[in-house]
């Protein structure tokens, strides 16, 4: 079991605020934390993973909840 | 009009749009991400595939003008048109959150925003085509031809030709530069070269990596245009007009305002939300935000204008009139290019805390 740190909802945010967002919420927060991200944009479900691994984050897992909707864990440098 | 030509329209231009639709969802192939990300993101695979779709037309498209197939028709240059136009398109497109074309496929995935920013797309177009806006539009438009009145392109009469030398440079970068590793890392982790295991879930279910929807659209616009000049319109694949037709046929019930175009642009949001629905990614959506919807409306509007002005959208403009090396449709790429960018930069770089 993840111990999830914060969570953040950017279902029904247009692109690209999922990105920007996810962005922007890491780099406020510790090392070793978890972050749970929301999402129900498909575009973002897959460029949020690849931008958290380019800027050396863990990611844990992508897992699809439903229709158009993912769940995001990563864990901070 | 006559029942045969309407099937013309109808019919192939529905199934072109479907297909066209549906890679574009698979392929979430959206030309305002793409080159937003190129700085927002630095992430380049759409861009990739947006280049990539260009060259395999410039091959396309050379073969069927030398074949006689279809003559050529690049757009014209305009100069300010091109330039003001293009660039009013990219600060559109990204208060839109989508290009022309990424709007419309963005509808059939139930995205209620985009559904409003069409509906500016398609009012600001009609507005300025026909409407207050079209003397500042025209005044925009100094129109500049080739001594015989012809629309201008990069290389006059050998025109064709050097479409086809580009296009298979670009494909001989694409294959040397991503192919070959790709298959060469393939060999080395034992895997078959080709592998066509488990093609239902990769045609429906999963998303297409960029060259495979570069290729695709590449190789579907070649096919529009046959299909597009079979039906009395010579011209591959466009967006705008195709919009903006529609809400003219409603608004006048003019016939002729009826053309293969129309129902290609219907297929598209058809063949996007099938292409949703079948791999579970369907859903309305609405903002959060109240102020987005409004923001989305207000990049269509300013999306429609830029279109008309320059003579065509990021379809029109970039994707197939690039290819016929047409002056006008190079400047208003680059333009648009930029205008996207100012307003990315402007929106999301610029650190708030």
């Amino acid at each position: 079991m993840v111990d999830i740190k914060e969570t953040l909802d950017v279902r029904g945010e247009v692109c690209p605020y999922p990105d920007v967002k996810s962005k922007r919420k890491v780099k406020k927060m510790n090392s070793g934390e978890v972050l749970q991200i929301l999402v129900d944009y498909p575009l973002s479900a897959e460029r949020i993973p690849e931008t958290m691994k380019s800027l050396g984050h863990e990611l844990i897992s992508v897992e699809k909840k439903g229709d158009a909707e993912w769940e995001i864990l990563v864990k901070i440098k | 009009m006559e029942l045969e030509l309407f099937l013309l329209m109808l019919i192939p231009g529905l199934i072109v749009g479907f297909i066209f639709g549906f890679i574009l969802q698979r392929g979430r192939f959206c030309m305002n991400s793409a080159f937003r990300d190129i700085i927002l993101l630095k992430e380049y695979k759409l861009v990739k595939g947006v280049a990539l779709a260009i060259g395999v037309q410039m091959i396309g498209f050379s073969i069927l003008i030398l074949a006689g197939a279809v003559t050529q028709n690049p757009k014209p240059f305009t100069v300010f048109g091109n330039i003001i136009g293009g660039f009013v398109f990219g600060i559109g497109m990204v208060l839109a959150a989508g290009c022309a074309s990424g709007t419309t496929y963005r509808v059939g995935e139930g995205m209620v925003g985009s559904f409003v920013a069409l509906i500016g797309l398609g009012l600001g177009a009609y507005m300025t085509k026909s409407g207050i806006l079209s003397s500042t539009s025209t005044a925009l438009k100094t129109t500049i031809t080739d001594g015989d009145g012809n629309n201008l392109t990069v290389a006059g009469v050998a025109t064709p030709i050097v479409m086809l030398i580009i296009g298979i440079v670009i494909l001989g970068v694409f294959v040397y530069f991503h192919l070959l590793p790709a298959l060469k890392s393939r060999k080395e982790a034992k895997e078959s070269i080709l592998d066509f295991s488990d093609m239902k879930t990769k045609i429906f279910k999963k998303s297409y990596p960029w060259w495979v929807a570069g290729t695709a659209i590449g190789i579907l616009n070649c096919v529009a245009w046959l299909s597009s000049a079979a039906a009395g319109r010579n011209y591959p694949l466009g967006i705008t007009s195709g919009w903006l037709g529609w809400l003219n046929f409603s608004v006048t019930a003019d016939e002729a305002a009826l053309n293969w175009l129309l129902f290609m642009v219907a297929g598209v949001i058809l063949g996007a939300f099938i292409a949703a629905l079948i791999s579970k990614e369907f859903k309305l959506r609405i903002p959060k935000q109240g102020k987005t919807l409004l923001i989305q409306f207000a990049g269509g509007l300013i999306m429609g204008f830029g279109a008309v002005t320059a003579a065509g959208c990021n379809i029109g403009n970039l994707l197939s009139g690039v290819p016929m090396l047409s002056v006008g449709s190079i400047v208003t790429s680059a333009f648009i290019i930029l205008g996207c960018w100012l307003m990315a930069y402007l929106l999301f770089m610029r650190e708030k805390e």
